[in-house]
Parts: structure tokens; sequence; C-alpha cells
């Protein structure tokens, strides 16, 4: 299992990082990443690799897929690191719209080779698996309906609804305005609604 | 973040579908920290150190032959040296006639006085 980074003994560190002020601490470990600080890295996965994994997991309900997704998205900010301009962008904020933008990317791939009526059904298992594997089947339900969406009010939906970011929040990360923000999350609220009504007993809930 | 309003536009079965998906809770594997770090240390820019472009040279005779060039340097020195001793022990024709337009014919003066002083003494 990861260990602690700070237990982690370290020959170099060419920035302190506890001189980091608060609210752009990734940024700043960023910066140091790309001056060559290897222990910069570790306290920027520490601190973010579960949220971007948990993400692209609601998104996709796909575990394989949601690793695959956030060893592609931290790669591509280690590659980004050496332009990396601290102030002008979150860490977190980056994160959370390059894991988005890869999994509409997965979810379109995923729309054209599985309709939505094909997800799978479990199959006679026992109580307690069973109850798991309904819920890994409406989570999958879901995530079969947003690769149904427009991209955007997708993004829109899971930061809002699944990620629970404010429309202000959202605005930053899909870098609009925060009323597109609430006209894509409300638009793709309703759409998603639409595709999900009359799947009640697939999913689990009464039709009553 | 910020709270989640409900069943206004999708109904509460989507908001509980939603719910449920958002309290998901997910720790990465090891294998996945694993990649992860071997990601980081690959992309890693290098920290810049100073590397002296030649290595010092050793003392003796050797250190004075890696600061001359080295060999090949050497080799040159003793053939510029060799030709310089030849041309001026056995100057070719062509360099004996383009000098004297270079540094001019040598020429003797005698000022106010002749060649032989004792010559006044005589009669």
């Amino acid at each position: 299992m990861y260990q602690n980074p700070r237990a982690m003994p370290s020959a170099f560190q060419p920035v302190p990082a506890l001189a980091i002020p608060q609210g752009d601490r990734e940024g700043a470990l960023l910066v140091a990443y790309a001056n060559g600080d290897p222990e910069a890295a570790r306290e920027i996965m520490a601190a973010l690799a579960p949220r971007v994994l948990a993400q692209a997991l609601r998104m996709l309900a796909d575990r394989a897929e949601a690793e695959d997704v956030t060893q592609d998205a931290f790669l591509r900010l280690w590659r980004i690191a050496p332009e990396w301009r601290q102030g002008e962008a979150k860490v977190s904020t980056w994160l959370h719209r390059v894991t988005a933008n890869l999994c509409t990317d997965r979810l379109r791939r995923r729309r054209r080779s599985v309709g939505l009526d094909e997800v799978a059904e479990p199959e006679d298992p026992a109580p307690s698996v069973a109850a798991r594997m309904q819920g890994e089947a409406r989570l999958r339900a879901l995530s079969d309906a947003l690769a149904q969406l427009p991209e955007r009010q997708a993004q829109a939906v899971s930061l809002r609804h699944l990620e629970g970011l404010s429309n202000p929040e959202i605005a930053a990360v899909m870098e609009i305005g925060v009323e597109a923000v609430e006209s894509l999350t409300a638009r793709g609220k309703r759409a998603l609604a639409a595709l999900l009504r009359g799947r009640k007993a697939e999913l689990g809930y009464d039709e009553d | 973040m910020t709270r989640i309003e409900t069943g206004a536009d999708g109904g509460r079965e989507l908001d509980d579908l939603l719910a449920e998906a958002r309290a998901l809770e997910v720790v990465p594997s090891a294998a996945l920290w694993a990649r992860l770090a071997a990601d980081a240390e690959r992309e890693r820019p290098r920290p810049r150190t100073v590397v002296p472009a030649v290595p010092p040279a050793p003392g003796g005779w050797r250190g004075w032959l890696r600061l001359l060039g080295g060999w090949p340097a050497v080799g040159g020195f003793v053939a510029a040296t060799l030709a310089g001793i030849w041309i001026g022990a056995a100057p070719p024709t062509g360099v004996s006639s383009v000098l004297p337009s270079l540094w001019g014919e040598d020429v003797s003066v005698a000022l106010g006085v002749d060649e032989d002083p004792l010559s006044l003494l005589e009669g």
C-alpha cells in the first residue's frame, strides 16, 4: 500500500514544501516537481489521486477504465509541469477538467460499441452479492445514460451531481460562464431522467 | 462543495441514483500507486547540476600535454617547429626571393665616419 510521502526520505528538495501558501499548495508542488523534486510528485498524488480515481469511477462505473484514466490524467499533469504557471489555475481544477474530458472520450467510444439496452444483468447470485451487483448495475446504467448525453452536458451533470461542485467551480473547470453551467446541468439532468425513466425495476427501484 | 437540489427536474429515483454514485468511495490499489509513481519518476525533469566540461588535468607532463590539447596538438607543434627550422636553415628559392620585398634588402649605413677612421691620420 502507498506509504505516507512525508515518511519517505529525500536527498534532494529544492523547494521547501512547508513554505508554500495554503490554497495553491499543489500548484507550488507541481513547480517543485518541474524543478526535479521527487517528493513533490508523491505529495500531489497522495492528495489528488483518490479524487481523480473516484471521479473517473463515478462517470465510467468501470474500475479498470477509471484506473487507466487516472494514470493518463497524471501523466498529462507531469508533462505539463514545466509550463505550469502558478496562480493561473489550481491543479485540482485542471485535473477535474482533464479527467472529465478523458471520461467523456471513453463514454463516446462506449456509446458507439454498446447500446443502453445492452447492459448486462446479474444472474441468480447470492443475496449479498446480488445487492452489490445491483448497485454496480445501477451505477453502470447511470454511466451508460451519461454516455448518451452530449459531452458538455455529461460533464456538467457529473461535476454538479456526482462531484458536488458548485456552479462557479464547474464554470472554472469547463472554462465557461456560470449561466452556461446552469443551462447545461438543467438540460443534462432532464435528459438523464428521460433516459432512465422506465428502467426503475431494472435499477432496483419499485415501479409504483 | 455545495448542496444538491433534489427532485426538481429529474425525479426522486434519479436523485437517489446520483446520490449513490456520489457516495462512492474508492481507494487506489497498490498497483495503481505503483503505476502512478513510475510515471512520475520517469517524467520528472532532472535538476540541473554543474558538470565541468573538461575533467581537471592531472599534474606532471601529462597535465601539460592535456592542456596543450593532447597528442594531436603536440604533433602539430612538432611539425611546425621542424618546418621552421628547415626553412630557416635552407630557405627555398621562393622564400629567399619574396623576403626582400617584405622586409627590404640588408643595407649598411655609416653616418659621417669613413669606413676607415685611421685613414684621416695618414697623409
